[in-house]
């Protein structure tokens, strides 16, 4: 019992000696003193000495206000001799902050003079970090709760290490120059300049949104993701898409080392405040950017930088010159194949000529989402003659792909979709809704006669990426095709499927009152799968592959015939989660207000 | 007798167990009490804060050259006034000694906005409520070239820094 006392007040004795020196004997008090010390040695006159001698350790600290909200930089607190040049060759925490002509700093009379006085700037507005932080851990932003690591030199302990000696280099600082410099081609920044440049060059900005620079919605909008995110993210996000988000669309664009560390700092330099701005400056800018007219047609608003070019030059070679010039300039190939480069996303052009025409594409530029509801394509917003000199370049690819026999024509124009093994999984299956046909699903293709399969290769898929195919392949060769596909992929005939008992017209007449009837009992049994909206993103659409069709997609919808949706409601459609619901009580009455109501809102556009 | 005595216990108390004991006593009683003085140490420096969340008070003001000889520059941000005169300089504080109020610059000195307060070059009251002289800050150059005040310290109406 006394040993146990006696050991426990010890033990007290020890933790509260130990939280009294954690408190009480800092390492900032060491580096003061040895500063103290140091400067001491080098003093020239009495009164420096002095001056230092009734200097005793403590917490230094600059007030930072001119920056955004008020900043508390304690930073000088270890580096006290940051700003004493007889301390230029010490090591760090002592080393004094080096001048250099990039900073702005100038040299006059032999004596350097500081751009960016510590007085006014501190240190945390160029560098990050926590200017509160009084430990090297939480000052530099180790931890990883705090908002900004020290730009440049700081790894955190939590990033990828794959990606951590990529992190560092002073570089990254550039991000902070350019929330004040915000001028193009700043020569302090290069690196910012690259960045930008690839923003538009790789079309970032046909799907991102920057304010003041690109307009894209597709994307999230990047005008504060410097703020968000910390530059692990960025560059993860930047090289791998998907690492963050499953069903990201973005491509891959396999960048060297070098440009994803330019976007990376671009990035980070996109705070949404610009810190030479107050809210009110900003809140007047962006009035003055809403004013009509200071909107370009074809180019971005506010800084406009390397916007694509708008001037047609009239002596240009040619105009497919142009064209090709621009379809490889504005990496459309970042998405679409086009000879021998692959985006691996979005379809093949390489023979475009012959599967679409000139009023299509011009109106599939404008607006992507025209002709297919569910593209992701960006609208680019070029100007008319771009499109057009596009399109006439794209329509002189008329070459069709040489094929000799049916599996060289599956390589060559369906895998890219539907896979190599035909499971529907092509390297661009993700990007496209609907997605290709699973053709090892033997329970679907088996229950199409071949005439079905033909006749979708042949005309294509309203409102789906799957061309008509029937332009470049004769009926024989189509007629291969499917024998071939049949034999390597569903390896099951055709079987031969009892008639259904489906009306070729819907016999219900189309009528308000039908089509409320319709729509009750869409509601009962439909929106599961296709959702309250029909857009085929019910609350069951996520576990199910193929996943429900869109009944939105008015292409889709109005290329099926009465006949077929009779058939697809009431019989089910096999290999898919459509069940028949002949069996669960509806009558064909029923199927034809349920048809009314979806061909409702589908009525083609006038 | 020893304290806390073993009642229970039929064994004859010998001069080892009360050697422990009191060892015992004495560690325990170590232990507790250098807690409770550093506790009590704790205390008392925890009391005054180490860092204030205002500006702080030694600050840089730049150059000197940013004060040709004769100028008397107030830096009202800081609550001081600058005064140079040929090469000796020094920082005066224009704080007013009466409440408080920020003075301004006037002809003979300093001149309160509020009650009227008057003080010489030297920040001596001429005049009005202020019942002290202005303060003087020290005043350094700091090894980077810029002058630097020093609110915590301060020194004797007169006293100059020679540059
Ligand atoms: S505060 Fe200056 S005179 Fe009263």
């Amino acid at each position: 019992m006394r040993l146990a006392l006696a050991i426990a007040s010890l033990l007290i004795l020890v933790i509260h000696g130990l939280v009294f020196y954690d408190q009480f004997f800092h390492k900032w008090e060491k580096f003061q003193t040895a500063y103290f010390d140091q400067a001491k040695v080098m003093a020239k006159s009495e009164s420096e000495r002095a001056a230092l001698d009734g200097r005793s350790p403590r917490i230094e600290q600059i007030l930072v206000t001119q920056f955004g909200e008020m900043r508390v930089d304690r930073c000088t607190t270890c580096h006290i001799s940051a700003d004493d040049p007889r301390f230029e060759k010490y090591a760090h925490p002592l080393k004094a902050h080096p001048f250099s002509a990039a900073l702005g700093d100038k040299e006059i009379n032999g004596k350097w003079e500081r751009r960016h006085k510590f007085s006014d700037f501190g240190c945390t507005v160029c560098h990050d970090g926590q200017g509160r932080g009084l430990k090297e851990y939480y000052g530099h932003g180790k931890d990883h709760y705090w908002p900004d690591p020290m730009l440049g030199y700081v790894a955190q302990d939590t990033w990828r290490a794959e990606y951590k000696p990529k992190l560092v280099g002073k570089g990254y600082m550039e991000a902070n120059c350019a929330q004040c410099h915000t001028e193009e081609n700043f020569a302090s920044t290069p690196t910012i300049t690259k960045g930008r440049q690839l923003f538009f060059e790789k079309n970032c900005y046909g799907c991102h949104r920057i304010e003041g620079i690109s307009n894209g919605t597709l994307a999230p909008d990047l005008s504060e993701v410097g703020k968000k995110f910390k530059v692990d993210y960025l560059w993860e996000s930047v090289v791998d898409p998907r690492a963050n988000l499953a069903t990201s669309v973005m491509p891959k664009f396999n960048l060297t080392d070098d440009e994803v560390r330019a976007l990376v700092i671009f990035l980070k330099s996109r705070r949404g405040i610009n810190f030479n701005e107050t809210s009110l400056e900003r809140y007047r800018a962006r009035i003055e950017e809403k004013k009509p007219e200071a909107v370009p047609v074809a180019t971005t608003t506010g800084t406009g930088t390397v916007v694509p070019s708008t001037v047609p030059t009239p002596e240009a070679a040619s105009a497919l010159a142009r064209g090709e010039k621009l379809i490889a300039e504005k990496s459309c190939v970042a998405c679409h194949k086009l000879g021998d480069k692959d985006g691996g996303i979005a379809p093949d052009l390489s023979f475009e000529g012959l599967l679409k025409d000139g009023p299509w594409m011009m109106k599939h530029f404008k607006d992507p989402r025209a002709e297919m509801p569910d593209s992701i394509m960006p609208s680019f917003n070029f100007s008319e003659p771009d499109y057009q000199a596009m399109t006439d370049y794209l329509l002189s690819l008329k070459t069709p792909p040489p094929t000799t026999t049916a599996a060289d024509t599956y390589k060559n124009l369906c895998a890219r979709c539907h896979g190599e093994q035909g499971d529907g999984k092509g390297i661009s299956w993700l990007y496209l809704d609907p997605a290709p046909r699973d053709l090892t699903k033997a329970a679907f293709m088996s229950s199409k006669p071949d005439e079905r399969l033909i006749k979708s290769i042949q005309e294509g898929v309203a409102g789906a990426s799957m061309p008509a195919w029937g332009k470049v392949l004769n009926e024989t060769q189509v007629r291969d095709l499917v024998a071939y596909i049949r034999q390597t992929f569903t390896k099951e005939p055709a079987r031969v499927m009892a008639a259904h008992q489906v009306p070729d017209q819907n016999p219900i007449t189309m009528t308000p009152d039908s089509v409320k009837r319709g729509e009750q009992i869409y509601l009962m049994r439909c929106t599961g799968c296709h959702g309250r909206k029909a857009d085929g993103k019910g609350p069951n659409s996520l576990d199910i592959i193929p996943r429900p069709r869109n009944l939105r997609n008015q292409f889709f919808v109005q290329s099926m015939t009465d006949r077929r949706l009779f058939d697809s409601i009431l019989y089910g459609v096999q290999g898919t989660a459509m069940p028949p619901w002949i069996d669960y009580g509806m009558t064909k009455n029923d199927v034809g207000d349920v048809v009314n109501y979806l061909r409702s809102f589908n009525q083609p556009k006038k | 007798m020893p304290m806390g005595k073993n009642i229970i216990s039929t064994k004859p108390t010998t001069t080892e167990d009360t050697n422990r004991r009191k060892f015992l006593l004495w560690l325990s009683s170590l232990g507790l009490f250098g807690s409770a003085v550093i506790s009590v140490v704790s205390n008392l420096v925890f009391i005054k804060p180490r860092a204030t969340y205002g500006q702080p008070n030694r600050f840089s003001v730049g150059k000197p050259d940013d004060y040709p000889p004769g100028t008397r520059i107030a830096l009202d941000n800081h609550r001081i006034c600058i005064v140079r005169e040929e090469n000796k300089i020094a920082a005066v504080s224009t704080t007013c000694t009466h409440l408080g109020c920020i003075v301004g610059l006037s002809e003979t000195g300093f001149a309160c906005p509020c009650h009227g307060s008057r003080f010489d070059q030297d920040g001596n009251v001429t005049g009005g409520p202020a019942p002290k002289p202005l303060a003087w800050y020290k005043i350094n150059l700091a090894p980077n070239g810029e002058l630097e005040v020093d609110k915590d310290a301060e020194i004797n109406a007169g006293t100059y820094l020679n540059l």
